[in-house]
């Protein structure tokens, strides 16, 4: 490739990522330049800013329309827009949480953090706007590589070395799994590019092939469900979430799982979407009633799982389970609503789940124990905190007037507007109704038990900030939603997303 | 050499892929169960390799693809075996069936 070409790139489009980048970078020198006793916490709010910056740039940009570059590897479309708000709005709110999170001194965050989860949001924000399975596969190892150390992060803590070992291990056989149905797909078509990949896929030749390519499909997704801790790849999420640092937690489970409903998405659907299967149907249709079967099964195992349990933490990566298998019901389904099912969903999911684990985060680090009894009278420590708490926990129950009901109501609308998966319409339903046991439990802690100890639990400002905002727009998501929907349906362009560039 | 059929090099890769499998799952020295999933690793590779020339739509790409699954496999081994050393330092041991501390 020639300096005319690579000077002839819109590289502008490129921005937000490249800020974060360059925010990574400089915070590992700085990190490196700075005397070893000096407080890393302020380190945060750089971080903070590149993050702000990237999503000012993002802004700039949304006007823009389909743009690839670097050889159609890397795409801006609106898919990628919509996607990228979500993990940089997660990222800064995550942030703000790890700037308060202190045990002492000594457990204070260390450099690496701030540096780690730039790159890993670089990761996430790169899968958003891959169009090659060469790039995806690089941005969704960056994304792994980095969380992988970060749940690792407290390294004289016993429990977060071993969070961080069976992350990397479960990683590891997910990421072999992934690549060898990558593999087969490659081997099939010849192409890396996705765009190539639907081409090559749509031409009657490969019906020679046709179980050959089932198996790589669910082979893949099978290996890409560990990103969204759903089944078969659920087991590493209680232990991960219990052992790694709590804003680590919600990086996992908030932005690490959206990048993952982000590579399922654009990875298979663009690729398959003109595949034929191996009768007359084409090849999505056919292996709907899998997926179906795993969203069903991620939904009952996390919510039946999740209500024996004591730990606070354990009981919300449960839950995080059974909200992927919500969310992976549009795409079971496949309906023309998916999109903004699955996106609406993961933007009031940011906000509620952020929210839990802001005061999970508050209320444990006062109790120093992770056992749902920390959370016995909040009500009457801290009457504010103990609300917020409820609506976030109502939200994710799906209560009315939040926006965890609308969420959910979109994707029951998807899950009907197909036909023929009542049933999995039913699970949801049913699961629904026995999610509610285990959140009622926390609310119950909060307000009809008497306090264990004594003292309110006061809250720093980064803490309240991302409190306040999530508890902000989990109301207004679940009362006024059309304000995101609208944006949503300005920006979004369904057919620029199974296109290729011209 | 260039007469082997491509389903000898597919073969190849799926038995090594399914003892890498094997070895992740069953094994109890932490060690080896990194080594298995290089050997899952590369049975992908293999499958790359022999796709890109043999393939019945051979390219190039599916070298420069093993190419980068080599890096990123370097990279994965680095940070697990470096996880593996701070467990070590706290807990004495590289056993599997030891580490069960977030049973509870």
């Amino acid at each position: 490739m020639e300096l005319e070409t690579i000077r002839s790139y819109d590289w502008g489009i490129m921005a937000p990522e490249l800020i974060i980048l360059g925010a990574a970078t400089i915070l590992s020198l700085a990190d490196l330049l700075m005397p070893k006793k000096a407080s890393r916490r302020y380190l945060a709010i750089f971080a903070f800013l590149g993050v702000a910056c990237a999503l000012v740039a993002l802004f700039m940009q949304l006007d823009n329309g389909v743009i690839s570059i670097l050889a159609d590897t890397y795409r801006f479309d609106s898919f990628s827009k919509a996607f990228k708000l979500l993990f940089l709005i997660g990222t800064g709110l995550i942030l703000l949480l790890a700037f308060d999170d202190r045990k002492g001194e000594r457990d204070e965050y260390r450099g690496e953090f701030y540096y780690l989860l730039l790159t890993a949001l670089l990761g996430a924000m790169m899968m958003a706007s891959s169009a090659d399975m060469i790039t995806l596969f690089v941005g969704l190892e960056l994304l792994s590589l980095s969380s992988y150390i970060m749940a690792g992060l407290r390294k004289r803590d016993r429990q977060s070395n071993e969070a961080a070992f069976k992350y990397v291990v479960n990683g590891g056989i997910s990421t072999a799994i992934t690549l060898f149905g990558m593999s087969y797909i490659f081997g099939l078509t010849g192409e890396t590019n996705l765009y190539a990949i639907q081409n090559a896929l749509g031409d009657p030749t490969i019906l020679q092939n046709q179980f050959l390519l089932v198996f790589a499909f669910l082979i893949t997704f099978v290996g890409l469900s560990f990103k969204i801790a759903t089944v078969p790849f659920q087991m590493w999420a209680p232990d991960v979430y219990h052992g790694a640092p709590i804003p680590v937690t919600a990086f996992l489970s908030v932005v690490s799982k959206a990048a993952g409903f982000v590579i399922m998405i654009r990875f298979l659907l663009v690729t398959f979407i003109a595949a034929p299967g191996v009768a007359e149907k084409p090849l999505l249709q056919e292996v709907q009633p899998y997926l179906a079967i795993l969203a069903g099964a991620s939904m009952i195992i996390g919510n039946l799982i999740a209500l024996r349990q004591r730990n606070i933490k354990r009981m919300f990566a449960y839950s995080s389970i059974a909200q992927a298998g919500y969310i992976l019901v549009p795409f079971a389904v496949i309906s023309g609503l998916m999109f903004e099912a699955v996106w609406f969903y993961l933007l009031a999911y940011l906000f509620m789940n952020i929210g839990v684990f802001a005061i999970i985060q508050l209320v444990t680090a006062k109790s120093g124990s992770t056992d749902i009894s920390s959370f016995a009278g909040l009500y009457r420590r801290s009457p504010w905190i103990a609300v917020c708490m409820t609506i976030f926990v109502l939200s994710l129950a799906g209560f009315p007037a939040t926006a965890g009901f609308i969420g959910k109501f979109g994707i029951f609308m998807s899950a009907l507007s197909t036909g023929a998966h009542y049933w999995l319409a039913g699970i949801m339903i049913a699961t629904t109704v026995v999610s509610y046991f285990y959140y009622f439990n926390v609310i119950g802690q909060m307000f009809f038990r008497s306090e264990e100890e004594a003292g309110k639990v006061s809250i720093p400002g980064g803490v309240l900030t991302v409190t306040a905002v999530c508890v902000i727009s989990t109301l207004v998501l679940g009362i006024l939603p059309h304000t995101a929907l609208e944006f949503f349906y300005n920006q979004f362009d369904l057919s620029q997303f199974f296109t290729p560039t011209k | 050499m260039s007469s082997l059929p491509l389903p000898v090099f597919l073969v190849l890769a799926l038995i090594l892929f399914c003892i890498g499998l094997f070895g992740a799952l069953t094994k109890r020295n932490a060690v080896i169960v990194l080594i298995s999933i290089e050997l899952m690793l590369n049975a992908v590779n293999i499958n790359l390799v022999a796709f890109s020339k043999y393939g019945p739509n051979p390219g190039i790409t599916g070298q420069i693809f093993s190419l980068f699954t080599i890096t990123v496999a370097a990279a994965e081994a680095a940070v697990g075996l470096a996880i593996l050393f701070a467990l070590y330092r706290n807990r004495r041991t590289v056993n599997v069936n030891e580490m069960d501390q977030l049973k509870r």
